[in-house]
């Protein structure tokens, strides 16, 4: 149970802060903490649990995000039907996405992955007729519940921890189960695996693919929240590397890992910005510069990142 | 009927011919050693078995079933597990976690897969180990380590590839004892060995392959003293 | 040297704000500045392996992916918070423009082909290939494989960053730059065959191609899609490249 002792602490601060907090910028940042933490997990299934890297995250991201956005402007039907939506579509993607990991290692893959996620970014970005182009799509908000026009942020801190719980878990699923262990066995060596009987092929679709679905949902939440979707942010490079950048400074492979990096990488940003936006919103650059570092010197002398320092391994 | 059957495997690579038409029949609860010098086709012949190639031409069948060409995974769960000659522990799992996976490919309870383990651990002696990490194991350990994570996928057929590969001289003995036991207690072996005192201390039967063919096939003191195969490791002077 | 550098577009980008600000200060012409930029970031290249890659050689692959990732996010923040977002562009006249293009193109296909060559049948060049191809024998050899991997990799950040000079004069120069030239880069090389140059400039021209006869059938907004599709296409269908060995994509290396 003590092993438990910091993620317990995390979600009771996180679920129960709403409570305590009025500040409307505190609250934002803890639903930005919580739903890039969200998306920093999924991405941690595949490229933490599977040991498949991906910078194409995006993606799926885009792709729920335009889901939710579509069902409001399009289709004039409940965003929660573009969570699914969104979540279906991206599992569609990512198993084609795994289909190609199973073709090509390492770099290669990676490669493949921004490609995939720039094909999307172009095609949202050029067809006008579908998605608005790259002018983007406001969310329209409509007050109540099943529309997801949600006001308070103290209700959207709440809608967002159900999904972190439910990613969290889901990792956990996969340090215990046994699919867990044979995606582990996959993640360290595929062809001992194999020659254990190990369906590899199989379970890396699966794990891309269920991080995809994750990731849409997070995008979707994230859509109906934020209330404007920019293709060439949804979809771009840099917020593949921002999920990854989480995972990983927060500690590849673990459950919490995800969520204590988007806390620190969250709190950072969200406070630079208020300090420098406007015209000094360049300076913002700055905490990357620190943090591009930090990712050269952790993925060589401190791969286990921040939870790292909770468990020695 | 037989429970290995190779018919005629090929297997070429560019120019080279690994693997030449190689075939002979293995029944079940035999122990078999594979010899031939290096670049024999040894390990080629135990790739294509294990689906890792997938043979050019020649067929592979386990007990009539047909394996050639399927991929390793399905050969596993057919029945066919294989130890490697360069070894592959899974260096960031504990040595029971190791095992855990060959096991659980039998079962899917996890909480009964670590039993398993544990027991399979204990046969090799390493249980003492089992909450250790992987790659703080020395190389006999992990040849150990390698055994017991096959065998714990139930296989009717184990391909041992250099067993004693490695291991210091003292610690040979208890690895042969071990291999003998299993041998006793139903398992069908194949072994590719270059110790010949091992090989002539185990093996009920030898085949001995040179430039990807089977060049003898039988009795280890007949496959010894075969004009062949003494030529083949020793040169065409020592034919007597 | 089986890295992927994905701060190859930075070096690019680098090199357009070289000349962007050779340009601005100094009245410079851009084809001069190529002169001092080559070996300028060739020790830029030297000096970026000795601080950052070389620690990573010999790690796995996913550490060398996230270390020169991170090495992408510096370099673009960098330029970012000095220069801002805003794109800066070196003015010539319309015209010009057109033989900047020209002249782009045939300075980048001498290069390839004095690089080609250089690979091919220089003793170096020999002792980079030997390197590539089997790391612990080209080290039992004597050949000093640290030097090799510095060189090859400044060699490359020389080539891009003479690349970015020649580009400046056409494209607009930001802190992003970068990716867009980049990714096409990463599709010639895969397309083409890892590890094989020739292979290499003949994707890049059909990637060209593909691009142009595109805009001319589909229109302007949709030649990159295609491409990008082309891509994922022959990876699908055969992932070692055009011309590359079957099976060595497998490899990750």
């Amino acid at each position: 149970m003590k092993a438990y002792a910091p993620a317990l602490a995390f979600f009771a601060a996180a679920g129960l802060a709403p409570l305590v907090v009025d500040d409307a910028f505190l609250l934002d940042t803890l639903v930005l903490i919580l739903v890039w933490g969200c998306a920093a997990g999924a991405w941690n299934i595949a490229g933490g649990y599977a040991g498949q890297i991906s910078l194409g995250h995006s993606a799926f991201f885009g792709l729920g995000a335009y889901a939710a956005a579509l069902c409001g402007v399009r289709w004039n039907i409940s965003p929660w039907y573009g969570v699914a939506i969104g979540a279906a579509v991206a599992t569609a993607a990512g198993t084609v996405i795994g289909f190609l990991a199973n073709r090509l290692r390492g770099p290669y893959f990676v490669i493949a992955t921004i490609a995939v996620s720039q094909v999307l970014l172009l095609g949202a970005a050029r067809w006008r007729g579908f998605t608005a182009g790259s002018e983007g799509i406001p969310v329209p908000f409509r007050a109540g519940f099943w529309t997801l026009g949600i006001a308070d942020k103290r209700i959207w801190v709440w809608i967002v921890l159900g999904l972190a719980l439910a990613v969290y878990l889901s990792q956990l699923y996969l340090e215990r189960s046994r699919r867990g262990f044979q995606l582990a066995a996959v993640r360290e060596d595929e062809d001992a695996a194999l020659s254990l009987g190990v369906r590899a092929r199989r379970l890396k679709v699966a794990a891309i693919a269920a991080s995809a679905a994750f990731t849409a949902v997070c995008g979707a939440l994230w859509a109906q929240y934020v209330g404007f979707v920019d293709p060439l942010y949804v979809f771009s490079v840099d917020l593949s590397v921002r999920f990854s950048l989480a995972a990983i400074i927060g500690g590849l492979g673990t459950a919490l890992g995800p969520f204590l990096g988007s806390l620190l990488v969250t709190t950072v940003e969200t406070w630079l910005r208020a300090e420098f936006g406007g015209l000094g919103s360049h300076l913002v650059g700055l905490y990357l510069i620190l943090y591009g570092s930090a990712l050269i010197l952790m993925v060589r002398y401190a791969p286990q990142g921040l939870m790292g320092f909770f468990y020695r391994r | 009927m037989s429970l290995l059957t190779v018919r005629r495997l090929s297997k070429r690579f560019g120019g080279i011919a690994a693997n030449r038409e190689i075939s002979f029949e293995v029944a079940a609860g035999e122990l078999v050693g594979i010899i031939g010098p290096n670049g024999a086709g040894k390990s080629t012949l135990f790739e294509c078995i294990s689906g890792f190639y997938a043979p050019d031409a020649g067929e592979v069948e386990l007990e009539g079933t047909r394996l050639t060409g399927l991929s390793p995974d399905l050969v596993c769960r057919r029945g066919i597990a294989r130890t490697f000659q360069k070894l592959r522990p899974f260096q960031g799992m504990t040595v029971a976690e190791n095992v855990m996976v060959g096991a659980l490919t039998r079962t899917r309870d996890v909480r009964h897969a670590r039993e398993q383990a544990h027991e399979w651990l204990r046969r090799v002696g390493l249980l003492e180990k089992a909450n250790a990490y992987a790659r703080t194991l020395s190389t006999g350990q992990r040849k150990r380590l390698e055994l017991a994570r096959a065998l714990a996928t139930g296989p009717r057929l184990l391909l041992l590839d250099e067993v004693t590969g490695g291991v210091d001289q003292r610690s040979i003995p208890a690895l042969v004892e071990l291999v003998r036991e299993l041998h006793a207690g139903g398992l069908t072996l194949l072994l590719i060995e270059h110790n010949m005192r091992v090989v002539t201390a185990v093996a009920q039967r030898i085949i001995a392959l040179h430039l990807g063919e089977v060049i003898a096939d039988g009795a280890p003191s007949a496959v010894a003293r075969s004009p062949k195969v003494v030529e083949a490791y020793l040169g065409q002077a020592y034919v007597a | 040297m089986r890295v992927v550098n994905f701060a190859h577009g930075e070096f690019l980008m680098l090199g357009m704000y070289a000349a962007f600000w050779a340009f601005t200060l100094l009245h410079a012409d851009p084809y001069l500045t190529l002169v001092v930029a080559a070996p300028l970031f060739l020790a830029v290249g030297w000096g970026s392996y000795a601080l950052i890659m070389r620690p990573v050689v010999h790690t796995s692959h996913n550490v060398q992916v996230f270390t020169t990732v991170g090495l992408s996010i510096v370099l673009q923040n960098l330029a970012l918070v000095l220069w801002t977002a805003y794109a800066s562009v070196i003015s010539f006249g319309g015209a010009v423009l057109n033989l900047a293009q020209a002249v782009a193109f045939v300075l980048a296909v001498a290069a390839t082909a004095a690089l080609f060559a250089f690979m091919r049948f220089s003793y170096t060049g020999k002792l980079m290939r030997a390197t590539a191809q089997d790391r612990s024998a080209a080290m039992l050899m004597g050949i000093d494989t640290g030097r090799i991997y510095a060189l090859t990799w400044s060699v490359g950040i020389a080539c891009v960053g003479a690349a970015g000079v020649l580009l400046a004069p056409i494209y607009p120069v930001y802190p992003t730059a970068g990716l867009q030239f980049v990714l096409i880069a990463y599709i010639a090389v895969v397309l083409g065959g890892l590890g094989d140059m020739a292979g290499a400039l003949v994707a890049a021209l059909i990637i060209a191609t593909v691009e142009v006869v595109g805009s001319y059938t589909i229109g302007t907004s949709w030649k990159e899609v295609l491409y990008l599709l082309l891509f994922i296409a022959i990876l699908v269908v055969r992932p070692a490249g055009l011309f590359g060995q079957r099976g060595s994509e497998t490899l990750g290396v």
